[in-house]
């Protein structure tokens, strides 16, 4: 895809064309034109030539500059063995080809140039935030700007949104590396295998949460997570300070698509995944508690008739991941979203929903109880979120700071940053 | 200039520039900066770096000379006229659908991105609502009345795409913003979109038309000549959408906003309503069709505790002929097609308890391209 455009903003090859390859190949199409006329169907190389010559029009005809340039590639591959006397009255394709590539090659330089006005350097390597990996291969990176879109009531990037972008960086990475098989994480060998990763238990901490308009840098790295698990870590900073807003981390298993069991990790995925895999302690600590399972009379609050629509659904009709946090959130009383921000949050996967699943969310605040929800302490609240029948999707255990405790206790830093 | 989002008052707006990280009050220290800030800013194209220091948390107000550092890496910017707006985005993993490719909510949602950092970067409301500093005097707001998208490609997963956007007059009472979306990769227009709005007092609810001091101030930075995203002969975006028939040919009732839905407000963010206008198209529709078209008339807010109704029909040819092709199918929604082998549907969202109208809409859907 770059190439093409590459091509469309680069050609006409006779004026701003500052490699003279290019010219000598523009000459030599022109030869080319006298003698394709005797040759049979070779139409490919006269319209090159003719290409060349003529200014094409920038806006979707690219398809109409590569056609004639894959004319010309395929001939190549067609024509061997080519009699005697024919390969004597041919052109040199080698060269053309060679032509060809360096007039692509350059263009590709100049059109990155030209359209993107890279503001920092690090911007050349990723302009669009598309990640990269550093830190001897181990690590990948990626910037978010958060959209206007992304932000919650107040004011401030939800927590869907950073679990959005957790998973965004968790593929980027993975394609990144070379390894994405089908677009969902599954690597080539596992692929082979119908296998997939699916991921049984998160742990979210957040610091502060970042708004409009800031840009969050994303880590994010893997491990081995008991004999056949994976573990993946994230850790989310302020781009311009490097303040960490963010820690998260989670645990992977590998499962059959089509049988829906678990998996040991096969010897062939292992040789792919394992030069990955780091082995440094989880960013999180890992919350060891039980999460229960509530009722209808353990819960305080129950909401019901929670159904997915279309935007909640992936490529296999299944419910996205994070989509679950949100329905958890509706059950949680408005007190406590009005005061409260959610600071740590623990998620235990058990079971996928589809379009047609109907859920309930159950709340049950801990400790202090529904009486005194308005408070300047932390509220910790478990979560259940299950279909109709009674079936678990996801367990889950929330932990709520007041929203404004963080001014009190940092009144004295406040000054200095303002300078 | 425009509204993207809801209302909000004169309080809010003042909380939102000094609560922007969540205070309730500004620390006295920096109260008169801020309130500077807000009022008295003297509007000009230039210094998109005046305004956006503005708009970010403490310690961003001193930094001159080199705005928000997301401005710094936004990949958007004014064009060199002024006129128009240009940003690039790419399609990230969690806004793809079933068709791996983009969804027209996630498609809606970098417009409204885009008009919003337009109306940052020429200095408007730098809260995010687009106002004009007449306007804000006059607790006056942009409501959407119309929005209409086309998409010719949807984008997939990793691809960039650049959208422009402008806004212009649109008669005595309205303005309009236009937007077109390209590939980055190929340079083709994959999607245009026009949007119609008017303006509202905040307090009384009631339509105003543009006086000309608020239509000076945003004027400078509109297209000289109209300029339209899709051109007046094909006048679909323009077309009165009729209300449909009872009784529907396919609905979704009881659909209840979420908590994700909601704007600052409290008031259901545009997009959503395209969501829910989708929940009742029927299975096979989705299954073989790609949305081409949606336009969407708002008529009426949406707030908490509302449920609404969902419901779609088959949009009638002509009168005798479509009675006489309604009654030959089943009343399945599957029904007609016409020559160019799209569907078309007329939508209704309303209140499920009175039935008073949300929004109408229409939507023409084209087969799913072989992939």
């Amino acid at each position: 895809m770059v190439a093409t455009a590459a091509t469309s903003a680069f050609i006409p090859v006779p004026s701003p064309s500052p490699d003279s390859g290019a010219k000598a190949t523009a000459k030599k199409l022109s030869n080319l034109g006298g003698m394709k006329s005797k040759s049979a169907g070779s139409s490919g190389g006269l319209q090159v030539k003719a290409n060349a010559q003529a200014p094409p029009k920038i806006n979707g005809t690219s398809v109409g500059l590569t056609t004639p340039v894959e004319g010309v590639r395929n001939e190549c591959e067609t024509s061997s063995p080519p009699p005697r006397t024919f390969i004597n009255t041919l052109p040199d394709w080698s060269m053309l080809l060679a032509a060809i590539t360096t007039i692509f090659l350059a263009a590709e330089k100049q059109w990155m140039m030209l359209d993107w006005k890279p503001r920092r350097p690090d911007m050349l390597i990723d302009p669009f935030g598309l990640g990269r990996i550093v830190q001897d291969g181990f690590v990948f990176r990626q910037n978010f700007s958060i959209r206007s879109y992304e932000i919650g009531a107040d004011r401030t990037a939800s927590i869907e949104t950073l679990m959005n972008h957790l998973q965004e960086s968790a593929l980027n990475h993975v394609k990144g590396a070379g390894l994405l098989g089908d677009g969902f994480g599954s690597t080539p060998e596992m692929c082979k295998k119908n296998l997939i990763w699916v991921v049984t238990r998160m742990q979210v901490v957040v610091d502060r949460y970042p708004t409009w308009g800031d840009v969050v840098e994303v880590d994010t790295w893997v491990s081995p997570s008991g004999k056949n698990g994976m573990r993946r870590d994230w850790l989310l900073r302020d781009y311009k300070t490097g303040e960490i807003l963010t820690r998260a981390s989670s645990v992977w298993v590998m499962m059959n698509k089509k049988t829906r069991r678990l998996s040991k990790i096969p010897e062939e995925v292992r040789g792919e995944i394992e030069p990955y895999f780091m082995n440094s302690a989880p960013v999180v600590e890992e919350d060891s508690r039980k999460l229960q399972k509530l009722d209808d009379n353990t819960a305080d609050y129950v909401r019901t008739g929670l159904t997915p629509r279309w935007s909640d659904l992936d490529v296999n009709q299944h419910v996205n991941n994070v989509k679950y946090i949100g329905w958890i959130l509706e059950s949680a009383p408005l007190p406590i979203l009005e005061s409260h921000e959610l600071s740590a949050m623990t998620l235990e996967y058990r079971r996928e929903c589809g379009r047609d699943s109907v859920l309930q969310s159950l709340t049950a605040v801990s400790g202090t109880g529904v009486g005194n929800l308005v408070n300047l302490d932390d509220i910790e609240c478990q979560h259940l979120l299950r279909l109709e029948d009674g079936a678990e999707i996801v367990r889950g255990r929330t932990l709520w700071r007041p929203k404004y405790a963080k001014n009190f206790g940092t009144l004295g830093q406040v000054p200095a940053e303002s300078s | 200039m425009l509204k993207v989002s809801c209302n909000v008052t004169m309080d809010q707006i003042a909380l939102a520039q000094c609560g922007f990280l969540g205070r309730p009050m500004p620390l006295p220290a920096f109260t008169p900066r801020r309130k500077a800030a807000v009022s008295g800013r003297p509007l000009s194209k230039a210094p998109v770096l005046a305004v956006v220091s503005d708009r970010g948390g403490l310690g961003r107000a001193i930094v001159s000379g080199s705005g928000s550092l997301a401005d710094r890496l936004r990949l958007g910017s004014l064009t060199e006229d002024g006129l128009s707006y240009k940003e690039m985005f790419v399609v990230r993993c969690y806004e793809v659908g079933i068709n791996k490719t983009a969804t027209v909510e996630t498609i809606a949602n970098l417009l409204q991105e885009v008009g919003c950092n337009h109306a940052q970067s020429v200095g408007f409301s730098t809260d995010g609502f687009a106002t004009t500093p007449t306007m804000r005097k006059l607790h006056l707001i942009w409501v959407t009345a119309r929005m209409h998208i086309e998409i010719y490609k949807y984008p997939a997963w990793g691809d960039v795409v650049e959208i422009e956007t402008w806004c212009q007059g649109d008669g005595r009472i309205g303005t309009r913003r236009d937007w077109i979306i390209k590939d980055c990769a190929t340079g083709q227009v994959i999607g245009r979109a026009t949007s119609k709005w008017l303006m509202m007092n905040q307090d009384t609810r009631r339509l105003q038309k543009v006086s000309d001091d608020v239509r000076e101030e945003y004027l400078i930075y509109c297209p000289r000549e109209p300029r339209l995203a899709i051109p007046e002969e094909d006048s679909s975006s323009l077309r009165k959408i009729p209300k449909l028939e009872d009784p529907a040919h396919s609905s979704k009732l009881g659909l209840v906003p979420r908590r994700a839905d909601f704007d600052m407000n409290q008031h259901v963010n545009n997009v959503s309503y395209i969501g829910w206008v989708l929940e009742s198209i029927p299975q096979e529709i989705i299954d073989s069709h790609e949305l081409q078209t949606i336009t969407l008339d708002y008529r009426r807010e949406c707030q908490h505790n509302d449920v609404v109704d969902s419901l779609t029909s088959v949009e009638p040819v002509g009168d005798a002929e479509a009675v006489s092709k309604l009654q030959g199918t089943n009343g399945s929604a599957a029904g007609m097609e016409n020559k160019e082998d799209l569907r078309r549907f007329l939508h209704l969202l309303r209140l499920s308890g009175d039935g008073l109208e949300i929004n109408r809409g229409r939507t023409e859907w084209r087969k799913k391209p072989a992939r």
